[in-house]
């Protein structure tokens, strides 16, 4: 993609790490899952390809995968490279689950596999093979909503709602993990779901008032 | 003012939008689905200034599902007319694919477009690009600064001289980004020569007019739609380069485009608040009294682009002093144009201010709150105008007996729990209330509901709540019956969602256009021989509930249904409008608050921990109590990231955003933050615009930072002049 630093540069000073070289730097965004456009695919944690073995892909290798969404049972070819969260975005139309960061910071795309709450953008796809997966749309009964969703809109705990599916996903695991004790207790364990908005107060009510009534 | 009763206003009524946003059904922009959609990935630059010397893009071509690149050696050449919007900063915009230069790191070099996300991602990977690099410069601190903004009153150098007391400070404050949740992105689709665009921006009009001048294409060729807003904080006030690259790879491959900017593009993808350098020298004498104050301002912005902000206001109004002088300079750097982010300008004024006042009051054993009084002006001395609403005192008084400020040991350092030092601060936060030009049409169906319409946004405030309140009090209609929307260029015209104008602008042409068509009917009801109404003067007659009838005598009356039913009428229809008054304005006009603080800092550690915080605001008339208390609460963990957590990192040494991401770039989560409160003072501002009401976004979280350092202070005698206040600044 880029080339490597131009020797003009120079050393870095004394005591900085040298610039990493591509086999490291893939190795880091895979092991981070960070940078998107860098790592590319490669970000959803595929394979540490080298350059040249990427480059010598020709078609993506792809696996047969059988899982639920939603209760919904679905057998699709998936690209190995694709993560759970752009699967449910991108083929099975549920956009509900959000993009935020694809680097596992900040909780945007979190969703229920087999009861855990997971980042749908750190997990793959292909590994999924026979999981139950609940995302946000799956989670009112028909036209009842989900007791915590009911508390995100009483308590108002959420203003632009991009990072509402996650928290609400994050919330439902987090009262069935059973960390509710206190105001403290649910803020650490909620902290993985970043809101920029800043509706955190609204969002420990909510999570507190639905784990009461449980 | 409207004779209607008031019974959705005022109300804490929960978000109309609410059940969409939590069974995610809200639609941001990459979220419509639209057939044939295809998706682009963006190959930035790695160099931070120079030439591109080559792309080599053979392997990503040659990847399964990659449709085309595009770059300056393909990219048809674009119009770029002038963008006549007065939003747009001095300078030229960037051009992006139309040559070889490299102006900042991460600079866009090409685009990828695949038949699946997953191989535009790989493809943009296997792009390789050569440059010639040269040394980018971005550091604020070795580069020379343009020629000064500048304000003067009094003589400050001779009122310095002879001043009993004379401080001098330096405040920085580090570069921070907006990081709304939602990635910015934009899906594209043309239809022969009209453009569609679902985009992420806070305002459709200004993504309307850049695509329709870049491209060179009428206005009306471009439509842009966007119901929902993923957060923006400023960000999505222009129309970024990634929106014209979706738009020309729909164009080059024949093919909808989707295209979402990665997290870490974000970071020089889109603008952010820049790099300060904020001088203070100041006067008063022995009891506080302000004499003199001089304000020195550097700030980034790019080497193509000039960047303003109203960084000067707060320091020619906040406090009364008869000598001022300010200089406000940029620095062009190799860097991206920053953009206005929540209280911009006033933000940072408010955190040097705000310091030195507190610095000031420390010095002389004076009490913060009253060193503030001392200095309150009785008009605003920048301009002689009689200020509209100015609660301040009242703001400190609640604010100190709602807090326990009396309660306050003094002294620095005096207050110890354990290991942890506890501090209390305040400061006073300003924003002026600023309003533009509006419409919004309203129309009246014979079934009783209504739809009113703006081309605004709602990036989070409430747009789509508060202003279904005010049309559904103003046309007598319950909450379930008004449907309002937004986020289109079809509607009609609002204003940029920011600068805490869009409730005042949007909001009066709501109020006006609903009144319009309120009197309509009652007039149809008074001269229609068959209406109960008939003959009544018009002025008498009130509608609730979707009956109209006599305010005093509620048993004569009829609904709407059964007016528009007898009349044959199908609708009804309004268009609402507010202008933004012409010629010189009356008032002072802006928005208070006082922000109270409590902090911890770990006495061996430096950690610095929020423990409560509390604002109250003078903001004029709250619309939606539970949306605003909401938004306040939002401004003050905006405020504790700026000034605790939040600093973008560039390496110098290649012009690299080095923290280009949400694990490195720290924002408050959950556990940084307590229980926070805040208080409106009930009233009203006429003066500012019809519906009464300041603007809230911005003054939330201006004082927040300043509140928080001076709370440091206390707590630690250290007085830290920098943002973020980081706990190496501590040990």
């Amino acid at each position: 993609m880029s080339t490597e630093l131009p020797e003009s540069y120079g050393p870095p000073p004394e005591g900085q790490p040298s610039p990493p070289s591509r086999r490291t730097f893939i190795a880091t965004t895979t092991a981070v899952g960070g940078a998107v456009v860098a790592g590319g695919g490669l970000a959803a944690g595929a394979f540490p390809f080298t350059a040249e073995e990427a480059d010598a892909v020709e078609a993506a290798p792809s696996g047969r995968v059988s899982l639920t969404v939603n209760g919904e049972r679905h057998t699709a070819e998936i690209d190995n490279r694709t993560s759970l969260l752009d699967l449910l975005r991108e083929q099975f139309g549920l956009p509900g689950t959000k993009k935020g960061c694809n680097a596992g910071a900040c909780g945007a795309c979190t969703v229920l596999v087999d009861g855990r709450r997971v980042n749908s953008c750190l997990t793959l796809a292909v590994r999924l093979d026979g999981a139950e997966v609940t995302s946000i749309e799956g989670l009112a009964d028909g036209d009842e909503l989900h007791p915590l969703q009911r508390a995100f809109v009483e308590q108002d705990a959420f203003q632009c709602g991009f990072c509402t599916p996650g928290q609400i996903m994050s919330g439902v695991g987090c009262i069935e993990e059973g960390h509710t004790g206190s105001h403290e207790e649910i803020r650490e364990w909620m902290s993985g779901n970043i809101c920029r908005c800043g509706c955190y107060v609204k969002i420990v009510r909510a999570v507190e008032q639905t784990a009461r009534g449980k | 003012m409207s004779p209607q009763p008031q019974a959705a206003v005022g109300a804490p009524l929960s978000r109309v939008d609410g059940r969409l946003k939590v069974t995610g059904k809200a639609r941001y922009a990459v979220d419509h689905e639209i057939a044939g959609a295809v998706h682009a990935v963006i190959v930035d630059s790695s160099i931070g200034r120079g030439r591109i010397t080559g792309i080599d893009t053979r392997a990503a071509l040659d990847h399964a599902g990659v449709l085309k690149v595009i770059s300056h050696v393909n990219a048809p050449k674009l119009p770029y007319q002038r963008n006549p919007l007065p939003t747009a900063p001095p300078g030229e915009r960037l051009h992006v694919f139309q040559d070889d230069k490299v102006h900042f790191h991460g600079q866009p070099v090409a685009v990828v477009v695949a038949t699946t996300l997953e191989a535009a991602q790989h493809g943009a990977s296997l792009v390789k690009v050569t440059y010639d690099a040269q040394q980018p410069s971005t550091d604020m601190a070795d580069a020379p600064a343009g020629e000064p903004q500048k304000y003067a009153r009094g003589d400050t150098d001779k009122a310095l001289e002879v001043a009993a007391v004379r401080m001098e400070m330096t405040y920085d404050l580090a570069r921070n980004n907006h990081n709304a949740m939602e990635p910015h992105a934009t899906t594209a689709r043309w239809d022969g020569d009209k453009l569609t665009v679902w985009d992420k921006t806070q305002w459709v009009f200004g993504t309307q007019i850049e695509l329709a001048v870049v491209f060179g294409v009428a206005p009306e060729s471009v439509r842009v739609i966007s119901p929902f807003v993923g957060g923006g904080f400023g960000s999505g006030l222009r129309a970024w380069p990634h929106v014209t690259i979706a738009a020309l790879a729909a164009r080059e491959t024949k093919r909808p485009v989707k295209l979402a900017l990665s997290r870490k593009q974000l970071y020089f993808g889109t603008g952010f608040r820049p790099t300060y350098e904020y001088a203070v020298r100041l006067g008063s004498d022995r009891r506080g009294r302000l004499t003199a104050m001089t304000h020195d301002v550097r700030a980034e912005t790019s080497s193509y682009e000039t960047f303003l902000e109203s960084v000067l206001i707060p320091g020619q109004m906040l406090y009364s002093m008869p000598h001022v002088s300010q200089e406000y300079r940029t620095v062009p750097l190799d860097v991206h144009t920053p953009l206005f982010m929540r209280g911009p300008g006033y933000t940072t004024a408010s955190y040097a201010i705000e310091s030195a006042m507190d610095e000031l009051a420390d010095k002389l054993g004076l009490d913060p709150i009253e060193l503030r009084l001392r200095n309150e002006p009785e008009e605003d001395e920048s301009s002689g105008l009689p200020f509209s609403t100015r609660r301040l005192r009242e703001c400190y008084a609640v604010g100190a007996r709602e807090f326990g400020w009396h309660r306050r040991n003094p002294g620095p350092r005096s207050t110890r729990d354990g290991d942890w030092l506890i501090g209390t601060g305040m400061a006073a936060g300003v924003y002026d209330t600023a309003r533009n030009d509006a419409q919004a049409s309203v129309r009246l169906d014979a079934d009783g509901t209504a739809l009113v319409q703006s081309a605004a946004s709602d990036m989070g405030p409430g747009t789509y709540t508060s202003n279904t309140q005010l049309a559904a009090d103003a046309l007598g209609l319950p909450m379930g019956k008004v449907t309002f929307r937004l986020g289109d260029s079809l509607m009609p015209p609002a204003p940029p969602h920011g600068g805490s104008w869009t409730m005042a602008s949007v909001g009066s042409a709501v109020q006006d256009g609903c009144d319009k068509l309120r009197k309509q009917a009652v007039k149809l009801a008074v001269e229609d021989a068959k209406s109960p109404l008939h003959g009544v003067n018009p002025d008498t007659v009130v509608v609730r509930a979707g009956r109209l009838h006599v305010k005093h005598n509620p048993a004569r009356g009829e609904t709407y249904q059964q007016l528009l039913a007898r009349n044959n009428r199908t609708h009804l229809e309004a268009m609402g409008s507010f202008t933004r008054p012409t010629g010189p304005e009356r008032h002072s006009l802006f928005a208070y608050g006082a922000v109270f603080t409590e902090v911890a800092v770990d006495a061996r550690l430096g950690l610095v921990r929020v423990r409560r915080m509390l604002g109250v605001y003078d903001a004029g008339r709250i619309i939606s109590p539970k949306l605003a208390d909401s938004q306040a609460l939002g401004g003050m963990v905006g405020g504790i990231g700026q000034a605790l957590l939040e600093h973008t990192v560039t390496d110098h040494r290649d012009g690299r955003i080095v923290n280009a991401n949400l694990a490195d770039y720290l924002v408050p989560v959950n556990a940084d933050v307590p229980d926070l409160r805040a208080i409106y003072l009930d009233g009203d501002d006429r003066d500012a615009d019809p519906i009464g009401v300041k603007g809230l976004g911005e003054i939330v979280q201006v004082g927040v930072a300043p509140a928080i350092a001076n709370a440091v202070f206390h707590a630690t005698g250290r007085r830290i002049r920098e943002l973020p206040i980081t706990t190496e600044a501590l040990l």
